[in-house]
């Protein structure tokens, strides 16, 4: 039962992420300003919007360790869990966002990359959840999780920084498509459809990959719980 | 010339993507060995 729902989900899915390229590359008009390398807003942005997602439920999760740890450790085992794959799915958006701006900008801007505010918070953005999988990957003991943890809720504070970087200060980045210049954003109603399709089925797409990451890491838990009991019952 | 950009970064999307997905895989059959059989 589990498997065929599974399968139906997936299927969904993926006839959204269908519809979502059917409208981004041929029912939205081609911009007239940046040619066809316009279209690699419609998966540039949700992409970036949608990694703010991901890492909150990274800090959420993050701080539920903290308040868990002491009194509800199998609670604090769960919310782990989900602080790892709210920073796996995040990175894996986050990285996207990080090459798709460049290869966007090349054609439009003529460079690669600037040093701009909007910019560099993304990379230091990135820098810090690839930080916080390597710590822990590679920190060994029963505190890993609660130093991930603080290291989690230290991190997030870039990303309002981040968020609000093109709001605050003058950069090379564009305006935000929402509330930003009167000027900026989405005129065309079928730009606007593209971008709502395509930021609707990159969401469903990156939460049933945070779901199915969460699923794994609870039975990776399980398996290691064993192993230690086993092990014990050995000695 | 725009176009290519575009199915370039279209391109580099879905690798990273199913690269992750295939990272979910190896784990989740990793896994199985481990539990005895597929679940």
């Amino acid at each position: 039962m589990k498997k065929l729902l599974a399968a139906v989900v997936a299927i969904g899915v993926i006839a959204l992420m269908a519809w979502g390229f059917y409208q981004a590359m041929y029912v939205a008009p081609t911009d007239a300003a940046q040619g066809p390398a316009g279209r690699i807003f419609y998966y540039h942005v949700p992409h970036g919007m949608l990694c703010y997602l991901f890492f909150t439920v990274n800090f959420v999760a993050s701080v539920l360790v903290l308040a868990w740890r002491r009194n509800y450790p199998g609670r604090a085992l769960a919310a782990d869990a989900w602080a790892l794959s709210g920073a796996q799915v995040g990175v894996v958006f986050c990285s996207v966002v990080l090459i798709t701006g460049p290869i966007w900008g090349r054609p439009v801007w003529g460079i690669w990359w600037t040093w701009d505010a909007r910019l560099t918070t993304t990379l230091v953005l990135w820098l810090i959840y690839v930080s916080y999988l390597l710590v822990r990957r590679f920190a060994v003991g029963s505190e890993m999780q609660t130093l991930a943890a603080v290291l989690a809720v230290f991190g997030a504070l870039d990303m309002p920084i981040n968020y609000l970087a093109n709001r605050l200060w003058r950069t090379q980045h564009p305006s935000p498509v929402f509330g930003g210049d009167p000027d900026a954003g989405l005129k065309d109603p079928r730009m606007l459809h593209a971008f709502g399709w395509n930021v609707l089925a990159w969401a469903v797409w990156g939460i049933f990959l945070l779901v199915i990451r969460v699923v794994v890491e609870r039975r990776a838990q399980r398996i290691a719980g064993s192993e230690a009991e086993a092990a014990l019952a050995a000695d | 010339m725009g176009h290519s950009y575009m199915v370039a970064a279209y391109c580099v999307t879905w690798v990273i993507q199913l690269g992750y997905v295939a990272f979910i895989a190896a784990k989740w059959f990793g896994q199985n060995s481990k539990l005895g059989g597929s679940r």
